[in-house]
């Protein structure tokens, strides 16, 4: 008779238990979803486009260190004025790097600048593709791409 | 340093530790047919290191993925509950003046992963030693198979650990995470390189050689040893891990098509050169041809999915031990699936399983909020390698494709296995942590 009452609760309990498990699922379904959806709108409200640059460091703070600039498809980058990217920095040429992005990765070629365009720390003779994460350094101004 | 309230990590947290001191309470009972909760230490020494681990993390002010602790607290939970169940002197250590059953030994492991987890989450502000050193951790990798190989003894046939005097190691799992390391770094460099693929034989784009011969050789060394060492299931892990990772470093079907080829070919060369191979393959197709002899285990283990069915036995209630000898042979780490199926049935099985995903598809979500490619395929690559695992020892337990003895990541009982598994969590939760904190200095500008 005992022995029947303990296998009821035995039984009890485990069905306790395995219940629980998928109320824990739930619950995780319920937080993977809430997130979705908030993820849905931050890309709506913040549509990023194909990648900016960080700048890392600027000493003459044009462009600003801890800035970030939006880019287009193709950008030039100098101390001429009329550069889509103005660099305030007397180690910059005056027509200085072509940042281009071309079918589904981006590319620097420099135009042959006085100091060079370094990708990494490594100085480039020749288009070099960039990943996101790179770090690219014309004159004294270094600056991350991102997405 | 600012104190974040991890809400969502907590609430799904505090169910999951009511139910461990749960399960323990019912096998106690089950076991021995008083309504006692019986000793509770285990469950309670567990629920303190998760709910630790959290504090610490709330403390650093961590912003880390928020799922990802109560997935594998869950899946831990499981394997505990398990272990605790088994005969305890199946495993064990008797270091430092103390006599530990395994699931006590199991706990103290738990214990020593949260704690690299932690440090790595929160210690690792920058991923510059991992990225920058990719030669140095290849090499790292070469060493520890170039150990194993000399060092080595052998367990069932297969040539995996190293005794370091109070405990036995399994090197290949640290080379695991190495080896994910070395090609996420290797391939964020190159893979703009790589998906300029300008050769061509017929349809297929074959890679530009120069950049990828250095990671096809370490490769093929890799493998070749694991082949050697008679260590398949992490050969097949590997190989499964690096070809996600290439496919999402370079988008191109055709590398992974390639890579199934070489695959095919390499396991028939494997099958017939290696006599174990053909005898994993023979087993598999037909293991009631010897039932009492290389069919023994997997005859077993059908057998306990059969009893479990869709409820189960119940805990504690399975039949572990028959005429003298286990059940199943190595039924705590090959077969630890099995003997969930069989307690909890079909229903505990399959929410096993949900945890699993939900790790999966928070660090698929981790890669691809990374904020640069080596955090990304860092990301996918231990996503994948946990994933692959946990897919590949499941399926060789329910005889879906030949059995080869890996563990079953967070639930199995194996020091090694705990330890590097929660180096990879550690790893996970640095990358979004970085994440989270690039995307706030952004809205606030």
């Amino acid at each position: 008779m005992t022995g029947d009452i303990l296998r009821i609760m035995v039984l009890v309990l485990q069905l306790a238990f395995v219940a629980g498990l998928y109320l824990v699922l739930l619950r995780f379904a319920g937080s993977l979803l809430r997130d979705l959806r908030s993820a849905e709108q931050t890309q709506l409200a913040s549509r990023s486009g194909i990648g900016r640059l960080s700048v890392l460091e600027s000493p003459e703070d044009e462009p600003p260190a801890g800035s970030t600039i939006a880019l287009g498809p193709i950008n030039s980058i100098g101390r001429n004025v009329n550069n889509t990217i103005f660099v305030e920095d007397d180690f910059v040429s005056t027509n200085h790097a072509m940042l281009t992005f071309r079918g589904r990765s981006w590319y620097v070629e420099d135009q042959g600048s006085t100091n060079g365009t370094y990708v990494n720390g490594h100085r480039i003779d020749r288009p070099v593709a960039l990943s996101f994460g790179d770090e690219l350094t014309v004159g004294r101004v270094r600056m991350r791409l991102d997405r | 340093m600012r104190i974040t309230w991890r809400g969502v990590e907590f609430r799904l947290l505090l169910p999951i530790l009511l139910l461990v001191p749960l399960g323990f309470v019912i096998t106690n009972i089950a076991l021995t047919n008083a309504f006692e909760p019986g000793p509770l230490h285990l469950a309670l020494g567990y629920v303190a290191l998760i709910v630790g681990a959290h504090l610490i993390l709330v403390g650093f002010g961590h912003r880390g993925d928020q799922l990802i602790l109560p997935a594998v607290g869950a899946m831990g939970g499981i394997g505990l509950i398990m272990l605790n169940r088994l005969p305890q002197d199946l495993a064990g250590t008797a270091a430092f003046g103390f006599e530990l059953g395994m699931a006590a030994t199991q706990l103290l492991w738990f214990g020593v992963g949260t704690v690299v987890m932690l440090v790595i989450a929160i210690g690792l502000r920058d991923d510059g030693i991992l990225r920058h050193y990719k030669y140095t951790w290849a090499a790292v990798g070469i060493g520890l198979l170039a150990a194993t190989l000399i060092l080595g003894y052998e367990v069932n046939g297969a040539r995996l650990w190293i005794d370091l005097g109070p405990v036995s190691v399994q090197p290949g799992e640290v080379l695991k995470i190495v080896l994910v390391i070395f090609l996420a770094s290797y391939l964020a460099e190159t893979r703009t390189l790589l998906t300029d693929a300008r050769m061509r034989i017929g349809f297929l784009a074959i890679p530009p050689l120069p950049y990828f011969l250095p990671m096809l050789v370490l490769f093929g060394a890799v493998m070749l040893i694991a082949v050697a060492l008679n260590d398949l299931g992490t050969a097949l892990l590997f190989f499964g891990t690096f070809l996600t990772m290439l496919f999402v470093a370079t988008g191109r079907r055709s590398y992974v098509l390639i890579g199934l080829v070489l695959f095919v070919a390499g396991a028939f060369v494997a099958y017939q050169l290696f006599g174990h191979v053909q005898l994993r393959v023979e087993v598999w197709l037909d293991p009631f041809a010897d039932p009492l002899g290389a069919g023994f285990q997997p005859v077993r283990a059908i057998y306990a999915f059969g009893r479990g069915g869709i409820f189960g036995e119940g805990l504690g209630q399975g039949l572990v031990t028959l005429g003298g000898g286990l059940t199943i042979p190595y039924v705590h780490t090959d077969f630890i699936f099995t003997a969930v199926a069989e307690e909890l049935g079909l229903l505990g099985a399959f929410a096993l399983l949900g945890f699993s995903a939900v790790l999966v598809f928070r660090g698929l979500r981790i890669a691809a909020l990374a904020r640069d490619d080596f955090g990304g395929l860092l990301a996918v690559g231990l996503t994948a390698s946990l994933g692959l695992q946990t897919l590949i020892i499941i399926a060789g337990n329910t005889k879906l494709i030949p059995l080869t003895g890996i563990t079953l990541p967070f639930v199995s009982y194996g020091g090694s296995s705990v330890l590097a598994s929660f180096m990879m969590i550690g790893l996970l939760l640095s990358i979004s942590h970085r994440s989270a904190i690039g995307a706030d200095t952004e809205a606030a500008k």
